[in-house]
């Protein structure tokens, strides 16, 4: 008797494991008996429970109460978040079970409450209970996918079959294989050939005279043909007349992905490594193709040498299976709207150069504008159409009248031309084939003036369209007087600004959003919430004002809300917490996303809570407290009489 | 070691234990294996509203040990613990002047208040966060472990209180951590009952 009461277990603890998977499967006895070993313990929230690569786990952690998120930190400090874990789910399993150290770091979101199962007693279950290690095994290979390419990624392993992984797992410094080859700015063109030759390398990083480890730029064999065999230049010209200056760097412990993002966004295809503030080496866009296979590049490169428009159509439509593949493989968000920017914009320029040679070139000089989510660059996987032409003003009547022919018939092909690329028409026209939004840039002045000058609720939802554009292709410049003309307009109209803020505010999502859940009432999406609308355009609303306040020139809203932050607008935890509860969103959207397009349904933003965790839930919660700090700023800005 | 006693009412001088729970706490977390649980047969089994909160039955009563057989266990299982309650000063109160009758002394054993650490706690201004902090906000265990945010326990059984005053113990030690009490030493001083 006396024995029994020290060693029966609690029956809080008891009941816990008597409802979750496997243990419920237990009988009588042997739940008990296992839960008289369970310890309790309590972690504040933030509170560091693994590190990656060096806790020795000798517990399986149960959460009675609170939550943690996974994450791994890549060698340059990078976090990129994994996974959240509440009530009832376990951590450390997959450690134990295979007796290595963490694999993931985790800390705690909230203060946690952990029922601890000392590991021996777990491996006994696994290996007295029928089905106990298949459960976690099996759970393994559903949900901890993440883990093993994260382990992946550490051990660069090889996997056959799977090439694209590769982007990930292997670091620039890895795919060096050339010794670095370099010569004086002082040596001659010849010379530097002859080096080149030599050691059939196709660059040659220049360095300063005298000073063979201050690199300060680059030859390649096109700036031999290019610039000295078409134009005939001497070969005894010293070799710093042709190099490339300053070289474009990449540090050796990103990973290809991080590479290849720079090189697509800024069309360089060589990169020089640095490794502790020294140049080790080049890599190319070809390196990467090599190890790569089919990817993002060989498919930007695809659309490059595109010789018809026709020839576009499938290869647009192969980048949500891209992007797929990138989420899968863990990139984050941000990256990924990026990466879809970036091919999108590919792909339009490709389209347009073609659409000029096919009808000659135009009469004046015009940019392609952008705007909304594409002007941001926050594309995921639907994306509609949202674009206009400005063209430069005629200098006479006939000029204007041969402009508004070519661009109206430019625009209309176009149009058509990117709808058969899988870009659907925008549902509020506001597209360049529209007379409205192909116009001349003294008529987009007097629009932008006007929106400015007199907002009405219309003019306002323009604004919200309009002022996130940006160039996307042909002349950059008129855009950018536009950009100019819209800053010193809205830096100066207070009132117009308190328009925006007071929109931004009456959309406003109370905070009891998940006690009762504020979600479609009718209609096709009845008991659904909006993530785009409700959680998302809140943050874009908030970082449009403060840049259009403030002269910012950046239309992403990450990128706007960092230059804020540098510039001291924008409070530093603030920021942090914002970047947080954006990014975790957009995880969200593009995950539901990508599960409607391999249902084989059109994406769209309506997420149903019921399929969300509790600590999604929770997350989200904690995101809509973010917003509401962020219209407590935009009060204290725009304070209402 | 964390306790909790079951009265049959609040008379220092007439009631008596009726039951006692209590759970050890090693390396700052509790071990659930090492709990202890026993009801107490009292001199007097008087049916009264003090027994019906603890859901105790006067049958059970009649069924239980005596004190005389309990009470030398549970300073067993006492041990050289430092004693930690929920207003402990009344249990310790009680186990003292059952122990002098049955046993000829009292307990030495420090003792932590978890109350007065709450206290301490929420005046030294961290729960700011939850916002909601008035100065006419409750210290019991229940009102506690609400504010908290705690995960709850059945109230009124010498056990589950016992845990949940272990668990509110837990969460008070470790964010104190954060807010700087680090020591034994400190945390007795900032828990410790009237001598």
């Amino acid at each position: 008797m006396a024995a029994d009461a020290h060693s029966l277990a609690p029956e809080v603890v008891v009941e816990f494991f008597a409802n979750i998977m496997p243990f419920k499967e237990l009988d009588h006895e042997t739940l008990h008996g296992m839960a008289r070993h369970v310890k309790v313990d309590f972690f504040p929230k933030g509170t560091r429970l693994f590190h990656a690569h060096e806790t020795e786990i000798s517990h399986l952690l149960f959460i009675q109460q609170g939550g943690v998120k996974s994450f791994i930190i890549d060698d340059e400090g990078e976090v990129t978040l994994k996974d959240y874990r509440g009530e009832g789910d376990y951590i450390g399993a997959l450690s134990i079970i295979r007796g290595t150290k963490a694999s993931l770091d985790v800390e705690t979101v909230e203060d946690t409450f952990c029922f601890l199962l000392p590991k021996a007693v777990f491996l006994d279950l696994i290996n007295t209970q029928p089905g106990f290690s298949q459960y976690y095994l099996k759970s393994f290979s559903e949900k901890f996918v993440g883990t093993a390419y994260a382990e992946l990624r550490r051990h660069k392993m090889t996997r056959r079959g799977d090439e694209n992984l590769y982007l990930f797992s292997m670091q620039v410094g890895d795919i060096v294989k050339q010794p670095l080859r370099k010569t004086s700015a002082d040596s001659t063109i010849q010379q530097a050939a002859q080096e080149m030759a030599k050691h059939r390398v196709a660059s040659l990083l220049i360095h300063q005279p005298g000073l063979p480890d201050e690199i300060i730029g680059i030859i390649t064999d096109r700036d031999l043909s290019c610039k000295v065999l078409a134009p005939g230049l001497d070969y005894n010209e010293p070799v710093r007349c042709i190099m490339s200056s300053p070289v474009a760097t990449v540090l050796s412990q990103s990973t290809c992905f991080d590479a290849l993002l720079k090189m697509m966004s800024s069309s360089i295809h060589h990169l020089a490594v640095e490794r502790r503030g020294k140049i080790i080496g080049i890599i190319t866009s070809h390196d990467i193709t090599l190890i790569q296979g089919i990817s993002p590049y060989s498919l930007f490169k695809e659309v490059g040498k595109q010789q018809t428009i026709v020839g576009l159509y499938p290869l647009s439509k192969k980048i949500p299976e891209m992007i797929r593949n990138l989420i899968k493989e863990g990139a984050k968000p941000g990256n990924i709207s990026r990466m879809i920017s970036i091919l999108n914009d590919h792909i339009l320029e490709r389209l347009l150069t073609l659409l000029e040679e096919e009808m000659g070139p135009p009469p004046v000089p015009y940019c392609w504008l952008l705007m909304g989510s594409e002007g941001r660059r926050e594309q995921t996987f639907k994306t509609d159409q949202d674009n206009a032409i400005i063209y430069a003003d005629p200098k006479n009547e006939q000029q204007g009248r041969d402009a508004e022919e070519y661009f109206t018939c430019f625009a209309r092909k176009a149009i058509d031309h990117l709808v058969e690329c899988g870009y659907p028409l925008c549902p509020g026209d506001i597209m360049a084939v529209n007379p409205k939004w192909c116009q001349p840039l003294s008529v987009w002045r007097g629009y932008f003036a006007d929106w400015v000058a007199s907002p009405d609720p219309q003019e306002i939802l323009n604004a919200t369209i309009f002022f996130d554009f940006r160039a996307g292709f042909g002349k950059a410049a008129l855009a950018d007087e536009l950009r100019q003309q819209l800053n010193e307009l809205t830096e100066r109209q207070e009132l117009y600004l308190l328009h925006l803020a007071n929109q931004c505010l009456a959309g406003r999502t109370p905070l009891s959003f998940f006690r009762n859940f504020i979600v479609e009432k009718n209609g096709e999406h009845k008991n659904k919430l909006d993530i785009k609308h409700q959680g998302l355009t809140p943050f874009v609303n908030f970082a449009r004002i403060l840049a259009l306040r403030n002269g910012v020139r950046e239309t992403n809203t990450l990128a706007r809300l960092h230059v804020l932050t540098q510039e001291k607008i924008l409070d530093e935890s603030l920021w942090a917490k914002a970047v947080d509860a954006y990014e975790m969103q957009m995880q969200l959207r593009i995950i539901h996303q990508l599960n409607q397009i391999e249902a084989d349904i059109q994406p769209d933003n309506y997420i149903a809570p019921d399929e969300l965790s509790e600590l999604e839930k929770r997350m989200l919660r904690d995101a809509f407290e973010v917003i509401d700090r962020l219209h407590g700023v935009l009060k204290t800005m725009f304070p209402t009489p | 070691m964390v306790c909790d006693t079951e009265l049959t009412g609040l008379n220092k001088r007439k009631d008596e234990i009726i039951s006692i729970g209590a759970v050890r706490i090693v390396n700052l977390q509790i071990q659930l294996d090492q709990t202890f649980h026993r009801y107490i047969r009292p001199a007097n089994i008087n049916p009264n509203e003090a027994t019906l909160i603890h859901r105790i039955t006067p049958e059970e009563l009649k069924k239980a040990d005596s004190v005389q057989d309990v009470l030398p266990e549970f300073i067993e299982f006492c041990d050289n613990s430092l004693i930690v309650g929920h207003f402990v000063g009344l249990d310790m109160h009680f186990l003292n002047k059952t122990s002098r009758q049955v046993l000829g002394g009292t307990l030495s054993n420090p003792g932590i208040d978890t109350m007065r650490l709450a206290r301490r706690f929420k005046d030294s201004g961290k729960t700011d966060h939850y916002g909601h902090h008035d100065h006419a906000s409750s210290y019991t265990l229940d009102a506690l472990a609400k504010e908290f945010n705690l995960p709850v326990f059945k109230p009124h059984d010498a056990l589950e209180d016992a845990l949940q005053t272990a668990y509110l113990f837990l969460y008070l030690l470790k964010k104190f951590k954060v807010g700087g009490i680090n020591s034994l030493k400190e945390l007795y001083r900032a828990g410790r009952i009237r001598a």
